[in-house]
């Protein structure tokens, strides 16, 4: 029994670090843009399929396609915001942009389905064979250690970049407060580029994790990006710290979901705690501590 | 004559509601400067528009030579413009310490420049130094204050525009911040000061506009502006007047 719990922990976690990288792509456009981007699950799917055509067309090493989903993210992340949302906001309307993510979000998965076809791809890591054995008769596969480690190394980047780099200090200034930003020197512009960039690159590698695990179509991000969205807004909206524990939170709940009740209910589980955080707890798990002020 | 900060005409609205019609003024180097008025004659308006908040519809600003018009404000404060906005606004999220090194963004690249600055800050606001670590959303309002003003000063700017920074603060407190406007000052830094306090912005500036519903009606040395009666009525209010000294 206590090996089934662990055994089911460490699936969680593993299943629960690939969505925190998801959504803490949206979480940080959320934060400095109050916008939802609805085209962040396509990034996803490039992502994934970036590092299909890598290992199988091309025979390279699938470490490395987890390197190529993260600058084909980046780069489309970059080339979606330079020619679609940036001179969208130039006009000064909220609802364009957000309308437009929709719109690229339909382009590119027809595009996709232009060029990959509907039908399923075979993504096999060469990895997933590989079992390591743990304490109590638990074991992760070499494709999980390398889910988890990657995951976790790159979270505690992103974090040490928010936490200790000026411009990673600029980024939470604009999402507390953009105009004053801006006065204090900030190119706001420059930093939204920025955070799409980050947020497409986390959202590409996040892909080329998944993409083993997903049914690769060109729709695979959309399953996840749901999910995404539930831990987003558990987490509450623009937090990464609360971003980060949803995550792993909704993945170890859909674990000990599937292993002791259902694997049916697993969506169920994780949106009835959506709608019970959202009556109960709006501001999220952690909410940011504010005094009154004097 | 060449002023540190020229404004020549200006027309400033917020949608089709305009804030001011025809404002110039300008400021001269280690001048502490005034625009004083009722609430909503366009104080706050004018100052936004100076560090970029607000694009005019018409006229001109010049600052140090340069045409700052429609410049966007982080390029502003690259050429030494620093606000300190209404209500503070510090990152209420961001500690004491990042909140400061925020205002000296343009320096990012020269991190032993951006810790004497600090330091610098430091001496100046004691408290700062010993709550350096702390959230600045839980600071109290005079202390958030200091950190705004701090935070201002980070940039080394030429010109401080100061956007009521007596609002909601305790009398004692209101005396510091001030003694702190003269300070900065006294080292070389020219003062652009929005107050609806006329008589704390009377006491330390050396002269001043009076604007009333988006107009200027008065101009002239602090000593003069006290004495006039179109002034003593524009930002104290008729029944008002009487009661207050000078």
């Amino acid at each position: 029994m206590l090996t089934v719990v662990l055994q089911q922990g460490i699936n969680g976690i593993v299943f629960g670090s690939l969505y925190v990288l998801v959504a803490l792509g949206l979480t940080l456009i959320y934060g400095v843009l109050v916008q939802i981007n609805f085209a962040h699950a396509d990034v996803v799917t490039i992502g994934a399929f970036a590092a299909y055509f890598f290992t199988f067309a091309f025979g390279g090493n699938y470490l490395i396609s987890i390197g190529i989903a993260l600058m084909a993210g980046a780069a489309l992340g970059w080339l979606v915001n330079a020619a679609i949302f940036a001179p969208l906001r130039e006009r000064g309307n909220e609802l364009l942009p957000l309308i437009a993510t929709i719109g690229v979000s339909i382009l590119l998965q027809n595009a996709m389905l232009l060029w990959f076809g509907p039908i399923p791809y075979a993504f096999d890591s060469p990895y997933s064979n590989k079992v390591i054995r743990l304490w109590g008769g638990t074991f992760i596969t070499l494709q999980n250690l390398i889910i988890v480690v990657v995951s976790a190394l790159t979270i505690a980047l992103l974090y040490a970049f928010m936490k200790f780099t000026f411009m990673g200090k600029a980024l939470r200034a604009v999402s507390q407060d953009r105009e004053t930003a801006g006065l204090m020197g900030v190119n706001p512009n420059q930093l939204i580029m920025l955070t799409f960039v980050i947020a497409s690159a986390l959202a590409g590698m996040g892909g080329a994790m998944l993409g083993p695990i997903l049914v690769l179509t060109p729709f695979a991000g959309t399953t996840v990006i749901v999910k995404a969205f539930a831990i987003v807004i558990i987490g509450g909206f623009g937090n990464v710290e609360g971003t980060i524990i949803a995550g792993l939170v909704v993945g170890l709940i859909e674990s000990y979901t599937t292993q002791f009740v259902n694997p049916g209910l697993t969506d169920i589980v994780v949106f009835t705690l959506l709608l019970l955080m959202l009556a109960l707890r709006p501001t999220g798990l952690i909410a940011e501590k504010r005094e009154e002020n004097v | 004559m060449s002023a540190l900060l020229q404004a020549e005409g200006l027309e400033l609205a917020y949608g089709e509601v305009s804030a001011c019609r025809g404002v110039s003024f300008h400021v001269a180097e280690g001048e502490i400067v005034t625009l004083i008025g009722a609430n909503g004659a366009g104080k706050s308006s004018t100052l936004r528009a100076v560090a970029g908040a607000l694009l005019p519809r018409a006229g001109a600003i010049h600052f140090r030579g340069h045409d700052i018009t429609r410049l966007p404000p982080y390029k502003r404060t690259e050429l030494g413009i620093s606000l300190v906005p209404e209500g503070r606004r510090v990152f209420p999220f961001l500690t004491v310490r990042e909140n400061l090194e925020l205002g000296a963004f343009k320096y990012r690249k020269e991190g032993a420049k951006v810790r004497a600055l600090m330091e610098k800050v430091f001496d100046m606001f004691a408290r700062l130094r010993e709550r350096q670590s702390q959230n600045a959303g839980t600071l109290s309002g005079g202390e958030q204050q200091m950190l705004a003003l701090g935070r201002a000063i980070m940039s080394e700017p030429h010109l401080i525009c100061l956007d009521e920074p007596s609002l909601g603060l305790a009398p004692v407190v209101v005396q510091d911040i001030f003694r702190t406007i003269k300070a900065i000052n006294a080292a070389g830094t020219s003062v652009l000061l929005v107050e609806q306090n006329a008589r704390y912005a009377l006491e330390t500036a050396s002269r001043g506009y009076v604007l009333q519903t988006g107009s200027i009606i008065a101009s002239g040395s602090c000593a003069t502006l006290r004495n006039d009666d179109r002034v003593r009525q524009a930002y104290l209010g008729r029944s008002a007047a009487e009661q207050i000294k000078l």
